[in-house]
């Protein structure tokens, strides 16, 4: 039987795939809100955001297992939206990984196929690569019950594979394994995305894990698209304060106050600020990252704060300051050691400094400038 | 009063005194102590007690009363044993028609079946004894085919052959055709709900009402319902040309009566039982096979069935077990009749009873236990065990 | 790759549209129609009997024997005859088989609930390990006593004195020599597989007892032989249930000093109250159906209603249809109005966890 005439291709050419402004609401509550991404071919796009953001309903949207009320998702060439999920060639690894409980690894892992009708040694062959692409060769013949957390999560991701999707979804599928296996998952499904080559949305509220993995990562908050881009550019040029706040580990470091007469003010801040067009007085939230910032001598920094606490954790020290009623985290090298209560002041690089709008938390286009 | 010293408990069942407190410690106190070191016993013997007399000691009873004839005699029983009479009574003597049937000659048909059955249960001990002997189990299974073999060769002398049969066959035909009937049916109806519907609390609560009503309601409003000429049905009766049609009066007719009487009001507790079972199934995993391209009887037969197999194979146990005790219908939709052909072992038991036989009916009722163990235990081991296993 | 289906035809054909369905939560037309079809039809059939038993009640003989009249107002003027005739002139019987059955009823599941729950919570907290040795042994006393009592006609109360002395005395002996124990999952097994033994072989040896002690014909032999008979579910239940709850409650409660007993009662049954319900409704709707062991427990004082419906079927008259609805309709009553409060505790799967067990 001809293999290629069944839909299974033995070499993969990646598609496209847009979502085109798709709305989601259950009864009052609007998930997701005006969704447009576009994925490139072979892209591997991470959707990271906190719990009860749409990002789940997106994914699942895009499966089919839920229909959009307006908007359209488009696979390749075809518009797929009013489409029944099996007909899409989407896979989908679930969070819960929805093994078969009364079939063996090998059973759960041909079952996609032997749906569509594919004859029994194209199976065998397809089901052993697949296998062997997650170094599950040994573990066919046992039943879910009786594989470890990681194995069965392995065998999830061959029966993802093993059609050969056009569109690989992942709903947060480390998110059942113990730390350290997780890392170790992390860099076999980036190298595992790599070779296959497969379009693939992953959808997490782990930062780490899409800064990993993610060609590039869209972030969401309650239904609504915030920025999507490279990891590197999410991190370093956020589009707003929940973007910023979410990055980084620790969170970014904000203060707020307002920007008057071209200075950013706050409680004991006045810092320089060159802001264009002649802006009026706002309400603002200065931010800079913890690994930015350094702690000097009194004076000799942006400005003065007292030390609250000082926390060796091995590879850096995190030392938390006091500004006002405002909390500030600093990392610091593994060596350094400060008293409680002391007076410092913090300097960092000035363009590692952002300023938002405290009220729409949008970035501004104001940025600080050196004092002189 | 508790004992004097110590802090105010919250009730006075409850507390005992604390060891060491030898403070003035009043009866009811020590009491309360030697009853709570009972408890283990406490809370269990009722209940085992109960079992005991009404239970266990009745069911020897009964044992000695099969073997005896019994008789009135000024205000007491005389109980004269008599050995197995009364058992040969049923299978060789006078009551055989009753009990078995009439034989008269085993037909082609009956030949076919007798032979098939034997060769089909002597494959199936042997293939047993090649994978795996074990000698209880061996034993167990040589007894399941033992019954089998005689329930098929029953059979083939009487229904298969044109002949009556007596009240063994009937409560066989009851358990077993009833009994899948109502799976299909309480199945497919479970299926059908679990669909994305509209009112499934309407279907749910509605379908669900007939399994309480009283059975002996049940059966004379079935007889209302299937009178020709004053039940609802009588236009489609004399339309068909039965109009003067006595349905109690044929035996065929009668037993179908019977169950449908009894599917109206058990069909309900294997739906509702499924029902459940079906909604319990991963919405994961059937949405994952909905993804991987499997269609809804795909998704069914790989995914859903094998999840609620073991759920299946437990409801059906305990509907098996109550089928054979039905009594209640046949005794008031047609008194056992026409003659004895709707008469279920209980009924045979209870009309013995009024007819003082005593040792025929305790007889009797021995041989429905057998029969029902063995079914019910075979079921048990051969089906539900299997089902229970892989999940 | 997308399948050829969606290359082909961009738009679903007319036999796609009618037979699969537009989103994965929706169904497809054609099936639609099949499914609400079926489950309308089944509805009309268990439905049609009630109704019917219903419009029956109120009618009047001469519509009843004319022929089948099928809608009230319509076809035939409705009439309290029928009530008016079982209220006022059969009264008292069926009064007195009606509070026979509630007295009956309530008293035995209260029986049956309390000491089957007890039985349960030991099952489930305390390991018994009783030694087969004694059991075998106790088991041939009673078979002794059954046969010298049938057998020679012995007087019950002496040979069951003797039995049960024989007994005591050789048990410790017996269980020190032969060690084998069974465990709880044995003693859960015992007691839930007395369902599968068909009343009709305990109930004549019953009858006989309650008969040496005159007791048949009485409230008391009733509510026992229930309570016996819906044992096995309310252990089975209950003891589901209480296997689920965690036994820190129960070491704390002993920890601040309460008995087992008082443990049970303030702390664990409040927490098993749905079960509790459930499994208290469905005793009580097995109680009030309970026909063979009335029949042959009671003659005429403690008969209960399914024996009174039961034996209206009598005269030459054939049955008055009229007031057979009426008693029946009177009969069921109460066990739908249990039935509508039971099924919405089966629909919470609480009666599921005991079944996949």
């Amino acid at each position: 039987m001809n293999v290629e005439a069944r839909g299974i291709d033995t070499g993969h050419r990646a598609q496209r795939l847009s979502l085109r402004s798709l709305n989601k609401s259950f009864g009052v509550v609007h998930v997701v809100k005006d969704l447009s991404i576009d994925v490139a071919p072979g892209e591997f796009l991470v959707l990271l955001g906190p719990s009860g953001c749409g990002k789940t309903t997106g994914l699942r949207i895009i499966a089919g297992l839920e229909t959009a009320d307006s908007g359209q998702v488009v696979l390749g060439d075809n518009d797929v939206t009013n489409i029944l999920p099996k007909y899409r060639d989407v896979a989908m690894v679930f969070q819960s990984y929805a093994l078969y409980p009364h079939k063996t690894a090998a059973e759960n892992i041909d079952f996609p196929l032997k749906v569509r009708g594919v004859s029994k040694q194209e199976r065998e062959l397809a089901v052993r690569d697949a296998a062997a692409q997650v170094h599950m060769e040994d573990l066919l013949d046992r039943y879910p019950r009786q594989l470890s957390g990681g194995q069965r999560q392995r065998v999830a991701l061959a029966r993802a594979i093993v059609r050969r999707p056009s569109v690989f979804l992942m709903d947060e599928p480390l998110s059942n394994l113990d730390a350290k296996l997780r890392g170790f998952m992390r860099a076999e499904l980036k190298r595992m995305q790599h070779q296959l080559g497969v379009t693939t949305v992953y959808v997490t509220h782990d930062q780490v894990e899409a800064m990993t993995l993610a060609h590039r990562v869209a972030i969401m908050d309650r239904g609504v698209l915030q920025q999507i881009g490279p990891p590197r550019e999410v991190y370093d040029r956020p589009a707003n304060l929940f973007v910023a706040g979410f990055m980084g580990s620790p969170p970014m470091n904000f203060l707020r106050g307002r920007i008057e007469d071209n200075r950013f003010e706050s409680h004991g801040v006045s810092l320089p600020v060159a802001a264009d067009k002649g802006t009026m007085a706002k309400d603002v939230v200065m931010g800079f990252r913890a690994e930015d910032a350094n702690i000097v001598k009194p004076g000799a920094g942006l400005f003065d704060a007292t030390v609250y606490a000082a926390e060796p954790t091995g590879d850096v020290t995190l030392v938390t300051l006091a500004v006002g009623e405002e909390s500030l985290s600093i990392k610091m090298p593994r060596d350094y050691d400060i008293d409680f209560d002391k007076a410092v002041a913090v300097h960092f690089p000035l363009d590692r400094g952002f300023l938002f709008d405290a009220h729409s938390g949008v970035r501004l286009a104001a940025r600080l400038v050196s004092v002189s | 009063m508790t004992s004097g010293t110590g802090p105010t408990t919250t009730s006075q069942l409850g507390h005992v005194a604390p060891a060491g407190l030898n403070a003035s410690v009043t009866t009811r106190a020590r009491l309360n102590e030697w009853l709570d070191r009972q408890s283990r016993q406490i809370f269990i013997a009722p209940a085992v007690i109960m079992i005991l007399i009404f239970s266990v000691f009745p069911t020897i009873a009964s044992l000695v009363l099969a073997f005896s004839n019994i008789r009135l005699r000024a205000g007491s029983y005389q109980v004269q044993f008599v050995g197995l009479r009364n058992f040969r009574k049923q299978f060789f003597g006078t009551e055989q028609f009753h009990f078995l049937g009439t034989f008269t000659s085993i037909s082609l048909l009956g030949w076919i079946v007798t032979i098939a059955s034997a060769a089909g249960l002597i494959w199936w001990l042997y293939r047993y004894a090649k994978q795996g002997f074990a000698i209880l189990g061996f034993i167990g299974r040589l007894i399941t085919a033992s019954v089998g073999f005689g329930l098929a060769l029953l059979f083939s002398a009487t229904l298969f052959s044109g002949n009556p049969f007596g009240t063994l066959g009937v409560t066989i035909l009851y358990v077993l055709v009833g009994c899948t009937i109502q799976f299909l049916i309480g199945l497919g109806l479970a299926v059908l709900c679990a669909q994305p519907i509209k009112g499934r609390t309407f279907f749910r609560v509605v379908f669900f009402i007939p399994l309480m009503i009283t059975p002996i309601g049940i059966g004379y409003s079935f007889r209302m319902l299937a009178d020709t000429t004053k039940g609802p049905f009588s236009p489609v009766w004399q339309w068909i040309g039965l109009g003067d049609f006595g349905w109690a009066n044929h035996a065929w007719t009668a037993r179908l009566f019977i169950v449908i009487g009894d599917s109206w009001q058990w069909i309900p507790f294997i739906f509702v039982i499924l029902l459940a079972a079906l909604e319990n199934v991963s919405r994961d995993q059937v949405e994952a096979g909905q993804v991987d391209g499997a269609s809804g009887w795909q998704v069914f037969k790989e995914i859903t069935w094998p999840q609620i197999a073991p759920v299946a194979a437990t409801v059906m146990l305990i509907r098996i077990i109550e089928a054979f005790k039905l009594v209640d219908l046949p005794n008031i939709m047609t008194s056992g009749g026409p003659g004895i052909a709707t008469e279920s072992m209980t009924l045979h038991s209870f009309f013995a009873w009024r007819a003082l036989n005593l040792g025929d009916s305790a007889a009797i009722a021995y041989l429905l236990l057998f029969v029902t163990v063995v079914l019910c235990v075979s079921f048990f081991n051969l089906i539900v065990l299997k089902r229970l296993r892989p999940t | 790759m997308i399948t050829q289906d969606i290359r082909m035809s961009p738009q679903r054909s007319l036999l796609r549209r009618w037979f699969e369905p537009k989103s994965i939560k929706q169904m497809a037309p054609a099936t639609a129609v099949i499914v609400y079809g079926l489950l309308m039809l089944w509805a009309v059939f268990v439905l049609f009997p009630l109704y019917w038993l219903l419009i029956t009640s109120f009618k009047l003989p001469a519509d009843v024997n004319a022929g089948p009249v099928y809608l009230p107002w319509i076809d035939f003027t409705p009439s309290l005859h029928a009530w008016r005739e079982l209220f006022v002139f059969d009264y008292e019987d069926t009064l007195r088989a009606y509070i026979n059955s509630i007295i009956i009823a309530l008293l035995a599941t209260a029986l049956c609930v309390t000491i089957g729950s007890m039985a349960a919570y030991a099952l489930a907290r305390i390991q018994y390990k009783p030694k087969f040795a004694t059991i075998v042994l106790f088991v041939l006393c009673l078979v002794a006593m059954a046969v010298v009592v049938g057998r020679w006609g012995v007087d019950w109360r002496l040979s069951l004195a003797v039995a049960l002395a024989v007994f005591f005395v050789l048990a410790r002996a017996v269980g020190r020599h032969f060690k084998a124990t069974l465990g709880n999952g044995d003693i859960l097994f015992w007691m839930i597989s007395q369902r599968i033994l068909p009343p009709i072989v305990a109930v004549i040896p019953i009858y006989m007892m309650f008969q040496s002690v005159r007791l048949l014909d009485t409230h008391i032999a009733q509510i026992l032989a229930y309570s016996v008979v819906n044992l096995p579910i309310v252990v089975w239940l209950m003891y589901d249930f209480f296997v689920t709850i965690p036994t820190d409650l129960d070491e704390s409660a002993q920890l601040d000093g309460a008995t087992r007993f008082a443990t049970f009662v303030e702390i664990i049954l409040p927490l098993a109250k749905p079960g509790l319900a459930a499994t208290t409704l469905l005793v009580l709707i097995l109680c009030w159906n309970e026909y063979l062991l009335s029949l042959f427990l009671s003659t005429s004082n403690a008969q209960t209603m399914p024996i009174l419906v039961a034996a209206m079927n009598a005269g030459e008259r054939g049955i008055l249809w009229w007031s057979m609805a009426v008693v029946i309709i009177v009969m069921i009553i109460p066990v739908v109005l249990m039935a509508l409060v039971l099924q919405r505790f089966i629909s919470k799967g609480i009666l599921l966890g005991a079944v996949k067990g």
